[in-house]
């Protein structure tokens, strides 16, 4: 598959505006200028089937068209740059190696909504990429991409980068707008939607970075060219951040419907030396594991990995081999929802903290028979009662080790230990 | 108003057509439990105790966000929002402390309540609980204690939105979110406490009750405040027969769902202290001795009647039955009696405008409607006691030494005077310079109206018994009356009223029921 989103990365000083023009930079940002009109931009954009690359996967023309074109107020478009989701590395790369694509899509997305002003919020962790982005910005702006009459259209635009101060919450895009506004990373309440009441109570866009660094290419060559990749619902191309237990963990650009045992063994080299994979989830933290005999004929694609009981969402593959105990990853996981949960609404921020002190115990030995009961049910009963999704976040990783690793976690508390590691111990051992 | 056609388990209902689910059922009387919504407040949404079912959409929503619709299928008994109810409250139970035998909210608790209401089950809570700070004090009528708090945000947003102080805000994220001052603030605005009725568990709680009481051993009765002229409602709640707190009473026409700090302590200046229990006569140049009712009432009238410079001052706090009383009495003892009502004036800031009165006189106006004064106002007969113009005077309800910045002059005005009745709770100081003394009883053991600075006319009503021997002043009044021979109807208050309602037109078409618990305001000014 010809490399979209990774087209740039391994150009020596990619990053630079030069390097990204001498590779048709901003030749997309001309051609809309020239002779496209907004409504023309979203068609296009919608014709791609280009969905959203941060975790939700909206169809990113629809997500547009809800601003209402005859709303009096300014119009923002906001780049999500907060990647925060625990095995996602992906916007990180595309900050660090291609800034150029992000801004040029940040400035196509903001014509389509007739933006006058957007933001890019990138994560306070991220100071080299905000570093790195800053000075792109300069060199767009210094070359008239953004500003006053860009290049002559008589379209205004100005791009604000702004630096989070850490906190996962903040990747949800009310949070994120509330953060904006100089507040509390808190959600805030739906309806009513950011399209029509978002930052400042204005009518907003958020789109992720992966989602926007995708527009140029998409605009160059035409919605067709894209939306002949991929699947029917699922169209194009999207970054996968591989971690764990394989042999060349990375971030590699996959055409959608690529099937996931083939990508695992084949692209990223397969398991490590005499080891069996035992679960891998495949987008972020937030969404169920799937066991090694659940992975057969799944495709990375949104509906392919639905159907087998799990979600796309950032793409985040997570490996785990035969060493983990899943006990414990389920702790560590447990641990950083309720470490992130912004504590607004009664069920995540008690419970998430509940689920986490249950783990530790089961993982120190002082389990006892009722707690995987337990932990369904409070996971049930933070499920879709929150305020916003990091709830469910937090629920979906507890509820799927607990179903689908059950006899695990039966035995870690009924030998009062794990063992999985007291197996690895009695092997090197011999 | 526009209404739009809405079922809630399975009743038919026009609603409102901006109102919320959670409004809709409540104007029907339907209770959907909740912590943080309140109706004077911003919707929060972070309790979700009020998740109901709503047709065609799969999942529960808050009732408190939720804009009814035409058509729209409510429910809030089905088995998904009970079980989601349950599961809030055990959530908010699993770090909350087991203070409920040290706690003051114990009895009039929402977790207690919709503990009993929606779910009854045990604990399975096997963790350790989250420490918090306890016992803080935010303010001089406040304390908070962070394990209680559920973090529902009413305080804060009290602070932000009504008296636009500020001083509380959420810190920290997770379950360490805690509730706490800004850095060099102290939550002591002249609206404060009314954090301690808004919070629905014992996390902000009233110092000046602390500990006074158990909530269900109170007798709680609806009555004015007698702080000042905006006649805020209250309940008056006693124990044993002594007022233990004011709290607001709910009237959007006065005060919303607010009490100032000021009027909701200021029974503790009303009461107390040692009570007259028996009229006082002093005697030949000597002592105040104690007398039965028909000398002490012949004394006074010997003192007063037909005296040259009579006056009569009558405290603010009086009630428009016995203002009435005693204008009839004073003009009975002379047709040019000088009479005025008590008036305390102040400045107020920009939260004290919120409620208060510029004055200290809950009844200043009704009283004066009633005839209670000849002046043009407090000053000028002020004026006129200062320089000596008065000869005698019968003051009820006020002590007069009290009232004026510059004691020594009342001192001599006082003791200037060929008589002085007074008629008080207490000896008060100037009570000690009286030739009669009558023991009269306090605001909260009498009943009556008020009418306030608006003109509106509220009942008053008797919370408290008086001590033995102690006298309503209109019935103390209707003794003067009747001793001087005056055709007066009767001095108990209702039937006061109806004469008050056939001799002043204002007052023309009120009833004590048509004035109910909301009162009436009057047309004109």
């Amino acid at each position: 598959m010809e490399k979209i989103l990774l087209r740039n990365i391994e150009i020596q000083d990619s990053h630079k505006l030069s390097v990204y023009k001498s590779h048709r930079g901003y030749a997309a940002l001309e051609k809309v200028l020239k002779g496209m009109t907004p409504e023309g931009l979203t068609e296009e954009v919608s014709a791609s089937g280009l969905r959203g690359r941060g975790g939700a996967g909206f169809p990113t023309g629809k997500k547009w068209s809800f601003v209402p074109k005859d709303n009096p107020k300014p119009k923002y478009l906001i780049a999500n740059a907060d990647e925060s989701e625990p095995g996602t590395f992906k916007d990180r790369l595309l900050i660090e190696r291609d800034p150029h694509a992000i801004i040029e899509g940040a400035i196509l997305a903001a014509y389509a909504i007739q933006s006058h002003q957007g933001f890019i919020y990138i994560r306070g962790e991220f100071v080299f990429g905000a570093r790195v982005l800053e000075k792109a910005l300069d060199e767009a702006r210094q070359a008239g991409y953004f500003g006053k009459n860009i290049l002559g259209s008589g379209y205004n635009l100005e791009l604000t980068l702004h630096r989070g101060a850490g906190a996962y919450i903040c990747g949800e895009e009310t949070a994120l707008l509330s953060s904006l506004e100089g507040g509390r990373g808190w959600p805030k309440l739906k309806p009513p939607f950011p399209a029509t009441h978002g930052l400042f109570g204005c009518p907003t866009v958020v789109n992720n970075v992966e989602t926007l660094a995708a527009l140029p290419w998409i605009v160059d060559r035409g919605a067709a060219r894209y939306a002949a990749l991929g699947t029917e619902k699922s169209k194009g191309s999207k970054l996968f951040s591989v971690s764990g237990h394989v042999r060349r963990p990375g971030v590699y650009e996959v055409e959608l419907g690529y099937p996931l045992k083939s990508f695992l063994e084949e692209v990223c080299g397969g398991m490590r030396e005499g080891r069996e994979l035992k679960g891998v989830i495949p987008g972020g933290s937030s969404v169920p594991v799937l066991r090694r005999d659940e992975i057969d004929g799944v495709r990375m694609d949104y509906e392919s990995i639905a159907a087998a009981g799990s979600l796309l969402g950032s793409g985040g593959v997570i490996v785990m081999d035969d060493t983990t105990c899943m006990v414990k990853a389920a702790w560590n996981l447990a641990r950083f929802y309720a470490h992130e949960s912004c504590g607004q609404c009664s069920p995540c921020r008690e419970g998430c903290h509940w689920l986490e002190k249950i783990f530790a115990r089961i993982e120190e030995g002082k389990g006892n028979k009722d707690d995987l009961d337990l932990v369904l049910s409070v996971s049930g009963n933070i499920s879709g009662n929150t305020i916003c999704p990091l709830g469910d976040a937090a629920a979906m990783p507890a509820v799927a080790f607990v179903k689908k690793y059950r006899d695990e976690f039966e035995q870690h508390i009924r030998q009062r230990r794990c063992p999985v590691t007291a197996a690895e111990a009695q092997a090197s051992a011999r | 108003m526009e209404t739009v056609k809405i079922s809630i388990d399975g009743r038919e209902l026009d609603a409102g057509k901006d109102r919320t689910v959670i409004q809709a059922a409540e104007d029907a009387g339907i209770s959907i439990p909740h912590y943080c919504y309140h109706p004077k407040l911003s919707i929060a949404g972070n309790c979700r105790m009020c998740l109901v079912e709503v047709e065609k959409i799969p999942k529960l929503q808050i009732a408190c966000n939720t804009l009814v619709q035409e058509g729209m299928v409510v429910k809030t008994q089905s088995p998904q929002v009970l079980a989601a109810r349950r599961g809030v409250l055990e959530f908010l139970l699993i770090n909350h402390p087991l203070d409920c035998p040290i706690c003051d909210q114990a009895g009039e608790c929402w977790l207690q309540n919709y503990y009993m209401d929606y779910s009854l089950e045990a604990s399975r809570f096997s963790e350790r609980k989250e420490p918090e700070r306890k016992r803080q004090p935010f303010g001089p009528n406040v304390v908070f204690d962070a394990e209680r708090c559920i973090k529902c945000t009413r305080c804060v947003r009290f602070l932000d939105e009504v008296t636009q102080t500020h001083e509380l805000t959420v810190l920290n994220r997770s379950d360490d979110s805690t509730i706490a001052l800004f850095p060099g603030k102290t939550l002591d605005n002249p609206l404060a406490a009314n954090v301690n009725d808004i919070c629905p568990v014992g996390a902000l709680t009233d110092r000046d009750f602390r500990f006074r009481a158990r909530v269900w051993y109170l007798k709680s009765t609806p009555s004015i405040c007698p702080g000042c002229s905006t006649g805020c409602n209250i309940h008056i709640e006693t124990y044993e027969n002594r007022i233990a707190r004011f709290k607001p009473r709910i009237n959007d026409s006065v005060n919303g769902h607010w009490i100032c700090d000021e009027g909701r302590y200021c029974f503790h200046g009303l009461t107390g202290g040692e009570r007259l229990t028996s009229p006082l006569i002093r005697q030949e140049g000597g002592k105040l001795v104690p007398a039965d009712w028909d000398s002490a009432v012949q004394a006074a009238l010997i003192g007063l009647r037909d005296t040259e410079g009579l006056a009569g001052l009558l405290s603010a706090r009086s009630t428009n039955e016995e203002a009435f009383l005693f204008a009839r009495l004073m003009r009975a003892f002379s047709p040019k009696a000088t009479v005025e009502v008590s008036y305390q004036a102040r400045d107020l800031t920009t939260v004290e405008k919120i409620l208060k009165s510029p004055d200290r006189s809950p009844n200043y106006r009704g009283a004066r409607e009633m005839g209670a004064g000849t002046e043009p106002g407090w000053e000028s007969w002020r004026d006129k006691l200062l320089d000596g113009d008065l000869r005698a005077l019968y003051l009820a309800g006020e002590d007069l030494l009290s009232l004026f910045p510059d004691p020594e002059r009342i001192l001599r005005a006082i003791r200037g005077l060929s008589f002085l009745v007074v008629q008080d709770t207490t000896l008060s100081p100037t009570a000690e310079l009286a030739h009669v003394v009558f023991p009269a009883t306090h605001f909260a053991e009498k009943e009556g109206t008020y009418t306030n600075r608006r003109g509106r006319v509220q009942r008053v009503c008797c919370a408290c018994v008086a001590p033995a021997g102690a006298l309503p002043d209109h019935a103390i009044f209707g003794r003067l009356l009747a001793a001087l021979g005056h055709p007066q109807a009767g001095s108990n208050p209702a039937d006061v009223f109806r004469q008050i309602t056939a001799e002043i037109p204002r007052y023309r078409d009120l009833t004590y029921e048509s004035i109910g618990g909301a009162g009436v305001e009057l047309e004109g000014i």
